[in-house]
Order: structure tokens, then C-alpha cells, then sequence
């Protein structure tokens, strides 16, 4: 089986500014792939790119083996990708079953009846350990609510692939640990695949099996956790020359 | 709602024509804060253009009177007006929050502007119509309409079209990344609430029999529509008629009583509920039922 997203040579310059150049990379089914790099180096651009909310200036991008640059964010959601956002986007006045429902009616899924649609959406609450909340409204749940939110609603939609941008940035080092397992089981129990921005390292090391390293719009690295935390390249590009 | 509705039915039957009058007007309002409600109280884009539809309706019978039947051109009206919106609707609904609000405003005054500016080229200051149908027909079309228009939001609020509406409402960019076509369900959002007010011109038009641009084109139309459903709240059917009825019966008391400080008690009227209470009616008749399911609860295990 070829790769379900596939990156080829993308680019990405706002006016003067070379927000990510000559990307390339492939995420196999399945896999949780980790993606890091200092702010600014072009990872929430990246998600932006291959969930149609911008547009690249180069190359291409391939999910499932069909090219999606030009196509609409509800479009690329329809084929079956999701996305978080870094800073968290609920539906604030919506309950918590209502925010998924959106995704649940409208994503890769197409559950067009309200009772179909809950019904998923109520197993996906239980997964991440939001049942509880089912009927509070958005903005009533805690940071790490909202961050749980966000995740429930992109596996609502049906998704095959889920891009998670910083969703344990902000959390205590509890709440990294059960965000870890809950990502663990959804992976597991629904087959995802996963790519995962983050600064927490600890997390990211754990979590992946492959990184990608960015650096000022270039990736500079890929590997396993292990070979990143040896690779010279990355040292020195976060620590500073390695004498 | 239901025994309202029985009641605005059997009116014309039993009242005179100033209550048949008065249900009319009632009914023509609570047409256009519903239809206004399709799009701007599910997508939170706040029209204060309303009128233009209106206006067009209006204009349409006018000038077609005794060319064509009447009910065709009602129907015709409607077409018109949504036809009207889905060529500005695209550029329009391009634009959020107070951009959209002024944008509307302005493009009803463009309209405005530039019949008045046809008429008085054709020489033409006002236009009578003579010869318009009786009372209770105008009623009973009146009657269909509001009750097509609050159909119509009950409809959609319950809709899967109407949760994409709120989900964009909430959050344009993430509803769209999470599927929803937003562009397309603004613009249908958009058309569906223009075609009633397109109709409910031209059946207006009929009542008042006497035409100026500037009467049919008043922004003072659009404002009431927005009072009346922010008095109403919530954004399902209910919300409309309960702040239709609230300030419709508060205008007329008002207009006998003390017509002077209509226009002072109305503001203050709007400021109260602005400020304690953005959920309007609804939002009130809510808490007040949670308050005494709360009450309950707390009597059944003392």
C-alpha cells in the first residue's frame, strides 16, 4: 500500500518571506508521525497547506493518492482529513455533543441524520473522556477540555488522518500523560494516522515513531525519536553550536 | 403558538376592519423578523438591509398593477428579491460583523437611491393604486406568509443546513475545516430570507395603495426587524413571535397613550434587554424554567 499523504517539493512564501521551501515527505497509514522545529520554523503552515486553508506557491500534496492543492478546507474535510488549531477554534455557545455533531454531519463520515450523528459522536466523547461534558456548552470546559474538544470533533468527522497541532501546549504533566494514552487508543481503535506538532518533547519522543524536523521552513531532519535526539543537525540547531 | 395562529386565522371573521388592520401589520412583522432570522440570527451576519427586499417587492407591484394577476406577482416579487440576493450575496457575505452590518445598510440605500432617481426621471413623485383587492384577502396573504416564514426557521433551525449555520456563526474557519461549505450555505441562508420580504412588500403594496420610494425603502423598517428579534432571542421560530408580539402590542399601547415618549420608552426598552439580557424572551422564559426545575429538585429531597 503506497502512502496515504504524500508531500512533494512544497512551498510556501508569503510575499518576501519563505515560510516553508522544498518539503518533502510521506506518511504511512497508520503511522503517528511527529513534526517539531522552533516557532516560526513552518509547522502550523504546514497543517494549513495540507488542510486547504491556505495555499501553497509550490509543489504538491497527495491524500490517498489524489491531489488536493485548490481544493477547499470542507473539501479536503469531506476526503477524509481533520485538523486542530493551535489556538483553540470550539463553537463557544454550542454544547460539547453539538460541536462534534458539525463534524460528524459534515466531515468524511456524512452522518446526515441527527440521531446517527450523535450516536457517533457520543462513542468518540467516551473515547476521549468528554462524555460528562456531552451537554455543557464549549466555553464552560478548561484549556485541556477545549484541546480534548478539538481532537473529538476531527474524529467525528471520519477522518483517516488527523493533523494535531500543539494540542498538549498549556497542559500540566498529568494531563500530557492521559492526552498520550488517549491519542494512543484513537490511533489504535480507529485506525488513524497522526501527525503531531509539538514542544513538548518528552511527549513527542514517546508518542512517534518518525519526526520531522523543521527549521526556518526547511526540514533538516527525519528519523526515528532516536536518531533525531542524535543527529547533529538538530543539536546544533537547538543547542546552539556542538563544539 | 398553535392556538395564536387559530386565532390570527378566525380573525378577519369576527373583528372589524381596524383589528383586521392591526392583525395585518402583526402579521407582515412577524413575516420579516422571521425571514431576517434565517440568516441573521443563524449566521450571526446582522443585516440592517432587510428593507431592500422589501422595497423591491413593493416597487415590483406597483409597477405592474392591473398588468398582471396579483398573486403572480407576489410569487414574482419573492423571485425577484431572492434572485436580487444571490447576485449581491457572493461580494456581500464576503465581509464579517460591522463591515456587514454598514455594507447592507448602504446597498438598501443604493437601491433606494437609484429608483427614486428612476422614478422622478419617468416623472413620477408617488403612485396610487386603485381597484386593490379587499382587506381579508390581503390578510389571508399576509397570513400565508408569516406562517411560510416561521416554517421556514423552524425548518432550518432544525435542520442540518441550520447546523452548519450555526457552526459558521460560531466559527466560520473552523466549521469550514470541519466540512462545512460555508460560502454556499451563507449564500442559500441569504436567498431564503430575502424571498419573503420580497413577497411581503408586494402584498403591502397592495394594502397601503399609495406609493413613495422613500416609504417602502425606510430604514426604520430594517431597525424594527432587528428590535423585534433581539426582544424575541434565540434563533428558533419562538424567539420572533415572542418579541414581534412584546413590542407590536407595546407600539400600539404606546402610540394611543403617550406617543411622545413612544420613542423614549422603546429605546430604554432595548438597552435593558441588550444589556441584562442578550437572550431576549427566550433566553428569560429559559432560566426561569431551569430556576424552577432547580426549585423542584431542591423541594423533592429536602
Amino acid at each position: 500500500m503506497s502512502a496515504l499523504l504524500s508531500v512533494r517539493g512544497l512551498g510556501k512564501r508569503y510575499g518576501g518571506l519563505t515560510a516553508l521551501n522544498d518539503v518533502s515527505f510521506d506518511v504511512a497509514p497508520g503511522q503517528i508521525l511527529g513534526v517539531m522545529g522552533a516557532n516560526g520554523a513552518g509547522k502550523t503552515t504546514l497543517f494549513s497547506l495540507i488542510a486547504g486553508n491556505s495555499r501553497p506557491s509550490a509543489g504538491e500534496i497527495l491524500f490517498e493518492d489524489l491531489p488536493v492543492v485548490g481544493l477547499r478546507p470542507d473539501q479536503i474535510c469531506r476526503l477524509g482529513v481533520a485538523r486542530t488549531f493551535q489556538i483553540v477554534k470550539p463553537f463557544p455557545s454550542l454544547t460539547v455533543l453539538e460541536n462534534l455533531r458539525t463534524g460528524a454531519m459534515f466531515g468524511h463520515a456524512q452522518l446526515r441524520r441527527k440521531a446517527d450523528a450523535d450516536l457517533a459522536c457520543l462513542r468518540v466523547l467516551e473515547e476521549v473522556g468528554l462524555l460528562q461534558m456531552a451537554n455543557r456548552r464549549a466555553s464552560t470546559l478548561t484549556l485541556s477540555g477545549q484541546k480534548r474538544l478539538e481532537i473529538a470533533r476531527c474524529v467525528a468527522t471520519g477522518a483517516r488522518l488527523v493533523l494535531l497541532d500543539e494540542v498538549m501546549a498549556g497542559l500540566t504533566p498529568g494531563e500530557v500523560a492521559q492526552m498520550i494514552a488517549t491519542l494512543r487508543h484513537l490511533q489504535a481503535s480507529r485506525g488513524l494516522t497522526l501527525l503531531v506538532i509539538e514542544h513538548v518533547m518528552r511527549a513527542l519522543m514517546e508518542l512517534c515513531g518518525r519526526i520531522l524536523v523543521l527549521h526556518h521552513g526547511e526540514l533538516i531532519a527525519e528519523g526515528s525519536p532516536t536518531q533525531i535526539g542524535e543527529n547533529e543537525k538538530v543539536l546544533s540547531v537547538y543547542f546552539g553550536a556542538h563544539a | 403558538m398553535a392556538l395564536g395562529m387559530v386565532a390570527m386565522a378566525v380573525l378577519p371573521f369576527v373583528a372589524n376592519d381596524y383589528l383586521v388592520g392591526t392583525g395585518l401589520t402583526l402579521l407582515m412583522w412577524l413575516a420579516l423578523t422571521q425571514s431576517w432570522c434565517v440568516l441573521s440570527k443563524m449566521t450571526g451576519y446582522v443585516s440592517l438591509g432587510h428593507v431592500v427586499f422589501y422595497g423591491l417587492g413593493a416597487y415590483l407591484m406597483v409597477v405592474s398593477w392591473q398588468q398582471l394577476p396579483f398573486m403572480l406577482v407576489v410569487f414574482g416579487a419573492g423571485v425577484i428579491a431572492a434572485a436580487f440576493a444571490a447576485l449581491v450575496g457572493l461580494p456581500v457575505l464576503r465581509v464579517r460583523g460591522p463591515y456587514f452590518v454598514i455594507l447592507t445598510f448602504g446597498l438598501a440605500e443604493l437601491v433606494k437611491f437609484i429608483i427614486m432617481a428612476a422614478e422622478s426621471a419617468s416623472g413620477t413623485a408617488s403612485r396610487i393604486l386603485f381597484g386593490t383587492p379587499d382587506l381579508v384577502v390581503i390578510y389571508f396573504c399576509m397570513f400565508a406568509l408569516a406562517l411560510l416564514a416561521t416554517s421556514l426557521l423552524t425548518w432550518v433551525s432544525r435542520s442540518r443546513f441550520g447546523h452548519g449555520l450555526r457552526s459558521l456563526r460560531e466559527n466560520e474557519e473552523a466549521a469550514e475545516t470541519l466540512g462545512v461549505p460555508v460560502v454556499r450555505f451563507k449564500l442559500i441562508a441569504f436567498v431564503l430570507s430575502a424571498a419573503i420580504p420580497g413577497m411581503v412588500g408586494a402584498v403591502m403594496a397592495l394594502r397601503s395603495t399609495y406609493f413613495v420610494v422613500g416609504g417602502v425603502f425606510d430604514p426604520m423598517i430594517s431597525i424594527t426587524v432587528i428590535a423585534m428579534a433581539i426582544l424575541g432571542g434565540g434563533d428558533s421560530a419562538k424567539g420572533p413571535v415572542l418579541g414581534v408580539v412584546f413590542l407590536f402590542v407595546l407600539q400600539e399601547l404606546l402610540w394611543a397613550n403617550a406617543p411622545l415618549l413612544y420613542m423614549i420608552i422603546l429605546g430604554a426598552i432595548l438597552i435593558t434587554f441588550v444589556l441584562l439580557l442578550p437572550n431576549g424572551l427566550v433566553g428569560l422564559a429559559d432560566t426561569r424554567a431551569r430556576w424552577r426545575a432547580q426549585r423542584a429538585a431542591a423541594g423533592a429531597k429536602p
